[in-house]
């Protein structure tokens, strides 16, 4: 294989560089979250030699709370999402994945137009309906088309491809013991494609915690704000000192990514079994 | 071979599941398929929030699109941007996928890093770049203190430079998604094919062809086909780092959508541009899923 021959310090040595100056901006963001101002000024680049909580306090002292509110606005839309996006997707692909092939590979072509539909296109319609049923401008209203969109299809083909691979005699024997459908599902099934629950969850959670273009507009700016649209508003609109802005940062980003690198192992997982279909 | 599962007996039991399944299909139908007509009706008319009815007025909305500028370099920026990012990241993601496939906790380590950009929202991204590439920003402070350039560049000010910009800014991104995709269709390459190459006397570089290319071809696919339809899409990091400007030189496709709906009031306008964005983006997705898919087959 190419670099075989490559003696193994120097490959690590070239590794490490390369991935290092990739991930630069985001060492940028940590070191100069606990710099003072004039440090980032002077040498941006440099550790943070005097280091400071002060960025950090200052960012969360902010009188609009943007942290705290968005954060909280944000975990109150990523939970409702995902907990219902779970047993609908999961419910629905049970019961496509026990159908015909025909009729399973209709069912999927069309939900596979939701993965590829840019949100552009269905956001004024979706804005209308909403507002038919009274919800537009609400939380309730924003997790619902969550529900609907593209997150669906996601759900729904991580677990047609873990469920097909049950066997139907596991259906069938508890079938003979007299369970009903929704027992099955519930008792049996999901138990056996946690992996595929786990997937859906951590990057369904993931997507929609960093989703802009929805609660930019479907939530509209007077409802709070989520942790995006909240940065897009405050940092976006004021001129702002670098320490606090990387302070802001940092906060704002630092859930997603504790929450990556606890469960890295399923991240990988998840991506590498969705490639493989 | 096996008789088809037998479909749900009618019993009260499967009546729950039946709904819980209908109601994701409903929920499904609502908020996808029927907005995409509600769309192509709308692009049919002068549909503005600010006037209560709307007037059919048949293909008005497509011909102004054909002569709208700010429409067509949205259009030629797009495409531009998905074809360069797209070959930008997935050849980066692929030459970082060879060197980070060791299986020692140190690569382990960098893997994990590889994959960052891909973690933070498009907005956090697109502010942490903006203040690196600003005219007062952190990379001009860094090539000024090694003397690389005596006057600021301004990354994001000139219209060439700003589209080569944010293509870098995105190529970032998606390199974190292709790299960890590569490296799982590395892993999944059994040695005995390198072992066997080298026995017929194969190179490095024909190993690397015959062997590792071909093997990686249905990631190739998936990988090409996501940075394609993530870059049709995007609108989050472009807001932040760009806003479209200046001069309009990186305002996307998508981002025009927004702007002619949100901005101008115009709905019906934006719902036909949507339209168009659509078809091209099903074009495009299903031409480039196809032609590799025979690759595949082909290589």
């Amino acid at each position: 294989m190419t670099g075989r021959r490559l003696l193994s310090p120097a490959r690590l040595v070239l590794a490490a560089v390369v991935v290092l100056a990739f991930v630069s901006p985001l060492y940028l963001t940590v070191v100069n979250a606990f710099k003072k101002e004039d440090d980032i000024v002077s040498s941006p680049a440099a550790p943070p030699v005097h280091p400071t909580l002060g960025n950090l306090s200052t960012a969360l002292g902010r009188p609009d709370h943007l942290l705290q509110l968005g954060l909280r606005n944000s975990l109150v839309v990523v939970v409702c999402s995902v907990v219902l996006l779970i047993p609908l997707g999961s419910a629905f692909s049970f019961f496509v994945s026990r159908r015909r092939t025909r009729l399973r590979a209709l069912v999927l072509a069309v939900l596979a137009a939701g993965l590829m539909i840019p949100p552009q296109v269905v956001l004024l319609p979706t804005i209308h309906i909403l507002d038919f049923l009274g919800l537009d401008h609400s939380y309730p209203g924003l997790i619902l088309s969550n529900l609907g969109g593209g997150y669906f299809s996601f759900a729904v083909f991580v677990y047609v491809g873990f469920m097909r691979a049950v066997p139907d005699e596991v259906v069938e024997a508890a079938r003979l013991d007299g369970a009903g459908g929704l027992r099955i599902w519930w008792t049996i099934i999901m138990p056996l494609v946690r992996p595929a629950t786990a997937t859906v969850a951590i990057f369904l959670s993931l997507w929609i915690w960093n989703d802009f273009l929805n609660p930019q507009f479907i939530l509209g700016p007077l409802q709070g704000q989520t942790i995006t649209t909240g940065l897009y508003l405050s940092v976006g609109q004021f001129q702002m000192d670098y320490g606090q802005l990387f302070g802001i940062m940092f906060l704002a980003g630092v859930i997603p990514v504790a929450g990556y690198l606890a469960m890295q192992k399923q991240f990988i997982a998840g991506l590498t079994s969705g490639s493989a279909k | 071979m096996k008789p088809p599962s037998p479909p749900f007996r009618h019993t009260s039991q499967d009546a729950g599941l039946r709904l819980i399944a209908a109601l994701g299909l409903l929920l499904y139908t609502v908020f996808i398929v029927v907005p995409v007509f509600m769309s192509l009706r709308s692009s049919f008319t002068d549909e503005n929030p600010l006037k209560s009815g709307s007037n059919w007025i048949g293909f008005a909305n497509y011909s102004e699109m054909l002569h709208d500028t700010q429409l067509r370099d949205s259009v030629v920026f797009t495409l531009l941007l998905a074809l360069a990012v797209t070959v930008v990241a997935n050849v980066l993601g692929l030459a970082f996928a060879l060197l980070l496939d060791r299986t020692a906790l140190s690569y382990r380590v960098l893997r994990t890093l590889a994959f960052l950009p891909q973690v933070v929202s498009g907005v956090i991204v697109g502010f942490v770049w903006k203040t690196i590439l600003t005219q007062d920003g952190l990379l001009n402070t860094l090539l000024k203190s090694v003397h690389l350039v005596h006057d600021p560049v301004d990354w994001l000010g000139k219209p060439h430079l700003a589209q080569f910009s944010v293509g870098v800014v995105v190529a970032w991104v998606l390199s974190g998604f292709t790299t960890v995709v590569y490296l799982a269709a590395l892993q999944n390459i059994p040695r005995e094919l390198y072992d066997a190459g080298a026995i017929d006397g194969a190179s490095t570089t024909q190993q690397f062809r015959m062997i590792t290319v071909r093997m990686v071809a249905p990631a190739t696919t998936i990988s090409v086909t996501i940075s394609l339809i993530t870059v049709l899409k995007l609108y989050d990091v472009i807001q932040v780092l760009t806003s479209g400007g200046p001069a309009n030189a990186t305002q996307s496709t998508a981002q025009y959508i927004v702007k002619m709906a949100f901005t101008d009031d115009r709905f019906g306008y934006a719902s036909s541009i949507a339209m168009f964005l659509l078809a091209l983006s099903a074009v495009i997705a299903l031409s480039v899923t196809s032609m590799l898919r025979r690759r595949e087959v082909d290589l």
